[in-house]
């Protein structure tokens, strides 16, 4: 044996350095380099693959020095190979390696692809196969030297079966992939069905003629249809072979291209764990897709006994027993429902009872159908039923329960459904339940997970820390209030309330739906997360106003798997139907206006109450309107997502009901005659009531020069975009007229030429054209000297004023009756008590309280610094806003601290801050709330002046009593000082990561940065506190 | 490889099974006649019950080989070195555990399947 060792070894040193010159000279012949060196070893750049040659290496220790320095640290695998014996037959192996070798290489010499010619039979294909060989047998040689060599004999006499014993790690599987000399995957079209008979048949056909066929093998996949996969080197090889099949179309041969020749092959084997209590689907028969649930299991004759509900038409059966006629044709399934063996009694079926002689258990017998507990045990093929993926559904479990063994057999049940768990199911901190064995109802928290094993922490004391359970014994456990999301199954992706557990299914109040679901709780997972699930499928979000096929429309309530939930338009009686994605024509997202009962215009987010049908007395805001329904959520109605379906006409909106709006026209009335002679005439008071409307008319119309009377009027767009739409005129430049469109709370822009001004205002909006008719006075906003700049810079969908407006008091402001009232039931009275008490005007008119707080206070006009405060102004503002019940009007600079958000705290503290003297109107705008808002210059922010027509940037030093600002000029306030007017200045928007200063909001006057903006709001670090805030980008002014 | 290929089936649907070994494919009556070239040491010629123990009709795919030694496909699945045949790409079960014995007692070494 030694000198045989030694032998070898000189050979293989030999070999290797022979080896190193040719990888030298053959560099790109890598893949070939790599596939010799495996086979000799010591050459190879590959070392950590080579093992077995060092094996060779070593096998003589001394004269392996010298190998071993050749070897690029090729020592790693060595240590544990020393111990290795091994078996003689590695060095047959050996020589037959080097032996083709040599052969191969010449072969490659030549060219570098060999020349099929049948008899060229040991091309390299063989070579390397042979090189690989000794590779597994380190297997062995982790054995028994003596066995191994007793074997050796045994196995090369019996040499008829090769014994394959190639050590299948990644590593070596890794080189086999396929490289361009291998044979070719070649993709062949063949009869559906016959696959596996066609790869049979080319089996036979080449054992018939031999050699004669080139092609290499033959793959038929069970899970491919009506394909086969030829190998050959040559697609002419594979239409020789094919030639004459009658099973496979040639016609097209395709070729697998190498990167996924190893995808063809790699097929996992299916693990087909059938034991009892497993739930299988049924694949064929009247039962196709039922699931069932197996109670025996005959490996041998590959044959499952399923449990069943049954779907036996009872009465077509006993017509069947009866000998009487059954009709031929299977019309129908009939549905799964458990047996009633009386039922079948009755109907005459003859019920037997007894007992199963294989498992001893007492069945019900009807013919040969075996029934226990209204169950069909039925006895199929392993193959006719599918358990792979099983997910039986709840509804599908609930069926199932048992009556008589609920609890247990439920657990059992379920116990089998964790075998779909997925990976990584339970985590560390998860609390769990222990559910079977003798831990049973233990209840602990995940410490760690094994592979099977989940160690936990048990809650009750007395037991040792950890304990390992089996996985399949646990199960997650939640206890009502847990909030949770639904992480597998239908429901995937929900989130909501658990408000019971019931053993393994939790009732969760959806956050989205506010409906119950159940789920099993090993589908969800503890999670502080607020979603919706899906809230999309394509363009269609949740509550998007959909229009369907049938031109019907709807909301959708509710986004499924695959589909919506969509609450139709029909206002009679709630109709929720299920809607494909394709089902849907388009989102409806042009707001429409209509009128409710009584005539008033409901806008998109007005809130409304219902007054008829099944949801009288609901109330909520509007979301959508389309053809004069409604669609109104209200949060405590708790069915179809809160959405309420209703006709217009069955609505009120609320704060403006008919009886209040007749007696807010009277005093409307009053308040347009009486106001002006009330008006004191002090320019630095806040007056009750507003300025005579003549002379600060006057004032203003001689101070803007030019403007037309135009300005206030309403008018009616005669063309253009806007045709129909009425509206008033705020401002007018050049030959275009800004128009603030009645109906949809906007300003416009409209060409002067495509507005009418004689607008007769049929009889509900008499109030309104007289309103029009009063706004013709000056002082109707517009004309304060900062009312151009208000309007157009805000948003007016963001706004808290037209918030305020679509808000109940939305309806007095449009109606002008409604916020002339207030004051005046005020002023007359002149007892604040009554502020309180008079419903219809609190949330009517918000902004004449807030008038009325602060009058006392002769001190408003001495705030220093408040727009309040702007000379001149508030007289206008103030009477403008007692007069006129313009949504606009709380534009103004005055008027805004009092929007209605001032409505319910100035009742609540009559009398408060803003009657402090000295207070200010700085100090008010944080109490009045976020809602108040404008640009009020402060000091320090960036402005753009616009004097004289020049645009220039400026800082703002000081904010003067009169509105008025030192601005230094530059847009870092190097250059000169100038006074400028609020009207020529505007705050520059800020951008991203600009610092910036808040000019409104409880937050007024701090600093911080813009991280984000996102649509109409900017993300704010403030400075101070580091605090993140979401602000209305309006109120945020650009610093230098 | 002059080896003498195994039966082909004669059947391609029912009866099917292939050796949890060696994977070859073969019917019932074949393996029970003839056993498994590859791995004799089965002996399942001599017992029906040797059949079932070491065949499944459980398998994925059909490859049939006509030169083990030549074929990518064949090496690629370890099957380069048993008899032409057919074999399956994938057996679903192990082999019974006494038989995992039986062959390392023979020296054969067997690979259990990988399972998904």
């Amino acid at each position: 044996m030694v000198r045989r060792f030694d032998d070898e070894d000189d050979d293989v040193e030999e070999e290797e350095y022979e080896d190193e010159e040719e990888q030298l000279l053959d560099d790109e012949d890598y893949d070939v380099d790599e596939d010799v060196g495996r086979g000799r070893g010591g050459s190879s750049k590959k070392r950590g693959r080579s093992d077995f040659i060092d094996d060779l290496a070593e096998e003589d220790d001394e004269e392996d020095e010298d190998d071993d320095d050749e070897d690029y640290g090729g020592g790693g695998g060595r240590g544990k190979r020393h111990k290795a014996p091994r078996d003689g037959s590695q060095f047959f192996d050996l020589e037959a390696q080097v032996d083709s070798d040599e052969e191969e290489e010449e072969d490659e010499g030549e060219d570098g692809f060999i020349v099929e010619n049948g008899a060229d039979i040991p091309d390299e294909d063989i070579g390397r196969r042979m090189h690989r060989r000794p590779l597994p047998l380190r297997e062995d040689e982790q054995e028994d030297v003596e066995a191994l060599e007793r074997s050796i004999q045994a196995r090369y006499a019996r040499s008829s079966h090769a014994e394959y014993d190639e050590e299948t790690t990644d590593v070596e599987q890794q080189a086999l992939l396929p490289s361009v000399r291998d044979p070719k995957l070649w993709m062949v079209k063949c009869a559906i069905g016959r696959e596996r008979e066609t790869a049979v048949c080319l089996m036979q056909k080449y054992i018939d003629r031999v050699s004669d066929l080139q092609i290499r093998s033959v793959i038929a996949l069970d899970h491919l249809k009506n394909y086969i996969y030829i190998e050959a080197d040559k697609e002419a090889h594979v239409r020789e072979a094919i030639k004459g099949q009658r099973n496979i179309f040639g016609a097209k041969i395709m070729l697998v291209p190498i990167r996924e020749m190893t995808d063809v092959l790699s097929v996992e084997s299916k693990a087909i764990d059938l034991s009892r209590d497993t739930w299988v689907r049924m694949k064929l028969g009247t039962y196709k897709g039922d699931l069932a649930q197996v109670v025996d299991v005959d490996n041998v004759r590959q044959r499952v006994t399923v449990k069943l509900i049954p779907r036996i038409d009872l009465q077509a059966l006993a017509n069947k027993l009866e000998g009487r006629e059954v009709p031929k044709k299977k019309a129908f399934v009939p549905p799964p429902r458990l047996m009633n063996v009386d039922e079948a009694r009755e109907l005459h079926i003859r019920v037997e009872h007894r007992r199963d002689q294989l498992t001893g258990d007492y069945f019900h017998y009807i013919g040969p159908m075996m029934f226990r507990d209204g169950f069909l045990y039925k006895t199929v093929s392993m193959k006719s039923i599918s358990a792979q993926n099983i997910k039986p559904t709840f509804d599908e479990l609930e069926k199932f329960r048992t009556p008589s063994v609920k609890g247990e057999g439920e657990m059992v049940g379920l116990s089998t459904l964790f075998a779909n768990r997925k990976k990584g199911h339970f985590m560390k901190g998860d609390a769990v339940i222990v559910i079977k064995g003798d831990l049973k109802n233990l209840k602990g928290w995940v410490e760690k997970v094994e592979e099977e094993n989940v160690h936990i922490r048990p809650e009750m004391k007395g037991l040792p820390k950890t304990l390992a359970v089996n996985e399949k014994e646990l199960c997650k456990y939640f206890e009502p209030g847990n909030h949770v999301k639904v992480v597998t199954g239908t429901k995937e992706g929900a989130t909501g309330m658990v408000v019971k557990v019931e053993q393994h299914v939790l009732i969760i109040l959806s956050d989205t739906t506010k409906e119950h679901i159940r789920v099993f709780s090993d589908d969800v997972v503890e999670s502080s997360e607020v979603t919706t699930g899906v809230t999309k499928i394509g363009d269609y979000e949740l509550h998007d106003l959909v229009l369907l096929d049938n031109n019907s429309f709807g909301v959708i309530i509710r986004i499924e798997r695959e589909a919506f939930q969509v609450l139709k338009g029909v206002p009679e009686r709630p109709e929720v139907s299920l809607v494909k994605l394709r089902e849907i024509k388009c989102k409806l997202e042009k707001k429409f206006d209509v009128q409710d009962r009584y005539r008033n215009t409901v806008s998109v987010k007005d809130v409304v109450r219902i007054l008829e049908g099944s949801c009288k007395g609901k109330q909520g805001p509007v979301e959508h309107i389309y053809k004069g329904v409604l669609f109104v959520y209200d949060r405590h109605h708790l069915e179809h997502a809160g959405f309420i379906c209703a006709k217009a006409g069955s609505c009120c909106v609320v704060g403006g009901s008919r009886s209040n709006g007749d007696r807010n026209d009277s005093f409307s009335k009053i308040g347009n005659f009486k106001t002006p002679s009330r008006v004191p005439p002090s320019p630095r008071r806040f007056s009750r009531g507003g300025p005579p409307f003549d002379s600060a008319g006057g004032r203003h119309r001689g101070g803007r020069g030019g403007h037309d009377a135009l300005v206030g009027i309403t008018v009616k767009v005669r063309q253009g975009p806007y045709k129909g739409y009425r509206g008033r005129v705020v401002d007018i430049k050049g030959q275009s007229v800004r128009v603030e469109l009645e109906s949809q709370m906007k300003v416009v822009t409209v060409d002067r030429n495509f507005v009418s001004d004689n607008v007769v205002v049929s009889t509900p909006y008499r109030d309104t054209s007289r309103y029009g008719m009063g706004s013709e006075t000056p002082m109707r906003s517009s004309r304060t000297p900062l009312h151009p700049y208000m309007t157009p810079m805000r948003d007016p969908g963001a706004t808290p004023i037209h918030d305020g407006m679509r808000t109940p008091m939305r309806d007095r402001a449009w109606n002008p009756y409604a916020p002339m009232s207030p004051p005046r039931d005020n002023w007359e009275e002149g007892n604040p008590a009554s502020w309180g008490t008079s419903p219809q005007y609190q949330p009517g008119s918000p902004p004449s309280r807030a008038y009325e707080a602060p009058t006392p206070g002769s001190g408003w006009a001495s705030t220093p610094g408040g727009s309040y405060s702007e000379a001149g102004t508030p007289r206008d503002s103030g009477s403008a806003y007692a007069n006129a019940p313009s949504p606009y009007m709380p534009s103004t600079p005055s008027g805004q601290p009092m929007t209605p958000s001032s409505g319910p705290y100035i009742p609540g503290t009559p009398g408060g801050q803003p009657m402090t003297p000295g207070t200010g109107l700085d100090a008010m705008s944080p109490v009045i709330g976020p809602e108040s808002e404008g640009p009020w210059f402060m000091p320090d922010i960036l402005v753009s002046v616009n004097k004289s027509g020049e645009e220039t940037h400026g800082v703002i030093l000081e904010v003067l009593p009169d509105g008025s600002c030192k601005v230094a000029l530059g847009s870092n306030g190097s250059g000169d000082t100038v006074i400028a007017l609020p009207s020529e200045m505007e705050t520059v928007p800020p951008k991203k990561s600009d610092k910036i200063k808040i000019m409104g909001g409880s937050l007024r006057g701090l600093t911080g940065k813009l991280i984000g903006v996102d649509g109409t709001d900017g993300i704010v670090r403030i400075d101070d506190s580091l605090d993140v805030k979401i602000l209305d980008l309006v109120i945020l002014a650009k610093l230098p | 490889m002059g080896s003498a290929p195994a039966q082909i089936p004669t059947s391609f649907v029912h009866e099917l099974r292939a050796c949890l070994r060696c994977r070859l494919v073969k019917t019932y009556d074949q393996f029970r006649e003839s056993g498994c070239q590859n791995c004799p040491f089965f002996k399942m010629d001599e017992g029906n019950e040797r059949v079932v123990d070491c065949t499944t009709p459980n398998f994925n795919g059909i490859i049939s080989v006509k030169d083990p030694s030549r074929s990518w496909a064949a090496r690629w699945l370890r099957i380069g070195k048993f008899v032409p045949g057919c074999y399956t790409l994938a057996v679903s079960e192990a082999l019974p555990e006494d038989l995992q014995n039986m062959c390392e007692e023979v020296h054969v070494q067997y690979v259990p399947p990988k399972r998904a």
